[in-house]
């Protein structure tokens, strides 16, 4: 050994025992070997099992329970090291991007183990189940959709993640993976002759996709919503559209309600013959407020399902439903009846059927309602008014406005008020005394 | 010196003005009477609209299909006719020109009919020279104090501003992104205001502005579904909440100066109320829609 390589040797083993005693003055707990995760395996043997998986959690693979939980004690369940909202992403992150334009809302609220399996899995990212039978699993409605459709989109077959991103998406709404029609042309090239054979020759490249197809497949051909507008169903665009040839072809023949009369006239006519129309009708957006033009998943063409319709606009009416659910929900858990007697809520308005009592589109009478009198209007459904011993009608004045008739409203408020029975003070003996006042105590 | 002097002047007139509508914040209203019936004792149906000035007032009785006229001296109102038209099915809006000729918009045909000083019938409001499109559907109208007439044309998305005659002189487009418009105001200045009763949001266009800006906002905290606006002459906003029943008092700078008047049957309290209408003596009418009357307060500090 020369003498250079004998002071290499001297130096290396001087800085091994320097390193040695810096971990020594770093385990200060004097932790067992493998104290980090390997000896939870002797008490947790199962573990062993969960590491045949073909795929495991790195932090498991390297034995490094610690990663995530606490070995001691936690505030949190499974002696997990944080809640569950936010163990993931210590490492991961970046999941959602920053600037996402839509995201999960399962990842958002940090239920990552709603999908993955923290620990180990034999699927592929450690889902919990294979494929779209994940997806289904909440999505369940739209997975009996898609597997009963007569008229299949073959990249729904081959999983839901052809289109859309799990987590969160940078481009679009609905986590899809590009904005649509980018996302529809990548497989469907609207230059090629069938294509435009098939939009009448219009330039459609550029229009939305989903307001005629319904992209997890449908029972109308040419995966068409299932309720089709009958021009469209004939392939009749010029009837609403200009010609394809046109400057701007897509550019409607007339605009809000007076294109749908050139067809719809009678409807029309019936509608303005009435006292009162709903305003949207007659605005610049016109019947597409509330229809859709060209297809649609509900009856009627209508945008959404009715329960949601009237909402979009009547948020006040809603929102206050939403409130009052809320609190006869939180009046009947603290009560020892087993069911609260009078109701908070009123179900045609809370389940959204405004339709019940308003006509959406004109009423000669006040509010849009679809009867003149409000009695005859709730005895619509309430036979017991028919037998209500309190006197009602036109001719029984109210005592506290010699121009208003006693009617239901005298009492009641449909859309609520807090009160049970809909009535519009806490008990009866409020209520009754704002007229006979001379029961006042 | 005399250009200090119209300075000092134009400060004074500028303190008093921001004075005064700082005051609105301690505006509130004490009732002082309700209008039930004609002149024939007949009760009034779902009054949904009014007109009003220091002299007198002018009722949409809207289930009824017809207008009343009112006579206002010292604060005491004096039933005076009533005005019946084949035009006028369902009254919803009225306003009054200097002449004292009364227009009203006609909720069923959608078109604004008026009425000679003396209550003769002269036809429909109709606009000439107006570029397209053409057509219009007015949801509602205001009159200024020089007879300019703006119109809420709710089908081509924007506010017509007519002559006295009904000539085109300008319009000023909806903005881009918006919920519904039920009514407009227009103060002093020429400002036009727009009331967005979906999205419970104002907006306002300076006399010579060719758009609307967000002014404030949203109501929403203080206002359900609003959806009758009215300016008094120190600028503060008067937005009716139908669906809440009560009246928000709003700056110029759309910041909320206070909410009055609360649900409920007796005089005083208002049930869906419609338009509202202040005038120089500082009364301030409302049209109690399911109370089917108009209730007369005074703004009191």
């Amino acid at each position: 050994m020369t003498a250079r390589a004998r002071w290499t040797t001297l130096g290396l083993a001087l800085l091994a025992l320097l390193g040695a005693a810096q971990a020594q003055g770093q385990n200060k707990f004097r932790l067992k070997l493998g104290a980090e995760g390997r000896v939870c395996f002797d008490c947790h043997p199962d573990f062993q099992d969960k590491l045949k998986n073909t795929f495991v959690h790195t932090p498991v693979k390297t034995g490094t329970c610690v990663a995530c939980h606490s070995p001691h004690a936690s505030s949190h369940g499974k002696l997990l090291a944080a809640p569950t909202s936010a163990i993931c992403t210590t490492c991961h992150a970046s999941v959602v991007g920053a600037k996402a334009v839509s995201a999960h809302k399962v990842v958002v609220e940090g239920g990552c183990v709603t999908c993955h399996d923290p620990h180990a899995s034999n699927n592929k990212a450690l889902l919990l189940k294979p494929g779209d039978d994940l997806c289904t699993s909440c999505h369940k409605a739209l997975g009996d959709a898609v597997a009963r459709v007569k008229f299949k989109h073959r990249p729904v077959s081959q999983g839901c993640l052809g289109c859309h991103d799990p987590h969160g998406s940078d481009k679009s709404v609905r986590l899809l993976k590009a904005a649509v029609p980018a996302l529809c042309v990548g497989c469907h090239k609207p230059d090629s002759p069938s294509f435009a054979r098939r939009h009448a020759n219009y330039p459609v490249a550029r229009a939305d996709c989903t307001s005629c197809h319904d992209p997890h497949g449908s029972n109308t051909a040419g995966i068409l919503f299932d309720t089709v507008h009958a021009p469209v169903a004939a392939g009749r665009c010029a009837q609403c559209h200009n010609a394809a040839t046109a400057p701007e072809p897509l550019a409607t023949r007339r605009a809000g309600f007076e294109l749908c009369r050139g067809c719809h006239g009678t409807m029309l006519n019936e509608v303005f013959a009435k006292a009162r129309v709903h305003w949207p009708l007659v605005d610049r957006t016109g019947c597409l407020n509330c229809h859709e033009a060209h297809a649609s998943r509900q009856k009627k063409l209508v945008n959404v399902e009715e329960t949601r319709l009237c909402g979009r606009c009547h948020r006040d009416t809603t929102d206050y439903q939403a409130r009052l659910a809320e609190k006869a929900r939180r009046e009947q858990t603290a009560s020892k009846v087993k069911v609260e007697k009078g109701a908070i809520t009123h179900d045609p308005v809370r389940a959204g059927s405004c339709s019940t009592c308003h006509s959406p589109h004109a009423s000669d009478s006040v509010r849009l309602l679809r009867s003149a009198s409000i009695i005859d209007g709730c005895g619509a459904c309430h036979d017991w008014l028919k037998h209500n011993s309190h006197p009602m009608g036109e001719k029984v004045t109210d005592l506290r406005n010699r121009n208003r008739s006693v009617d239901c409203l005298s009492c009641h408020r449909a859309h609520g008020t807090g009160y049970r029975y809909l009535t519009t003070f806490p008990t009866a003996t409020d209520l009754c005394v704002q007229c006979h006042k001379q029961l006042r105590r | 010196m005399p250009r200090i002097l119209s300075a000092l002047l134009a400060l004074a007139w500028l303190a008093w003005l921001g004075g005064e509508a700082l005051g609105a914040e301690g505006d509130k209203l004490r009732y002082l009477t309700s209008i039930y019936l004609d002149a024939k004792g007949g009760g009034m149906r779902q009054p949904e609209g009014l007109a009003c000035n220091d002299t007198s007032l002018v009722v949409a009785d809207t289930g009824k299909g017809r207008l009343l006229r009112y006579t206002l001296e010292d604060r005491e109102v004096k039933p005076a006719g009533e005005l019946v038209a084949p035009q006028l099915a369902a009254p919803l809006r009225v306003q009054t020109t200097s002449q004292g000729e009364v227009f009203v918009l006609d909720g069923k045909a959608r078109r604004i009919v008026r009425f000679g000083a003396k209550g003769e019938p002269l036809g429909y409001l109709t606009p000439e020279g107006v570029p397209g499109p053409t057509s219009l559907v007015p949801r509602s109208f205001k009159i200024d104090r020089n007879d300019a007439i703006y119109l809420l044309d709710v089908f081509s998305a924007r506010v017509l501003v007519l002559g006295a005659d009904g000539t085109y002189q300008r319009h000023v487009p909806f903005p881009g992104a918006y919920g519904f418009f039920s009514d407009l105001a227009v103060d002093g200045r020429g400002t036009i205001y727009l009331l967005d009763s979906l999205r419970a949001t104002l907006w306002a266009a300076a006399k010579d502005a060719r758009e609307f800006s967000a002014r404030g906002n949203p109501l929403r905290a203080h206002a359900s579904f609003p959806t009758s606006i009215a300016v008094d002459r120190r600028g503060v906003l008067w937005v009716t909440d139908e669906n809440g029943s009560g009246v928000v008092l709003v700056a110029q700078d759309g910041s909320v100066l206070g909410r009055q008047l609360a649900m409920g049957w007796t005089e005083g309290l208002l049930d869906t109320p419609g338009q509202l209408c202040l005038n120089d003596k500082g009364l301030v009418f409302i049209a109690d829609r399911a109370n089917n009357r108009v209730q007369v307060f005074a703004i009191v500090r």
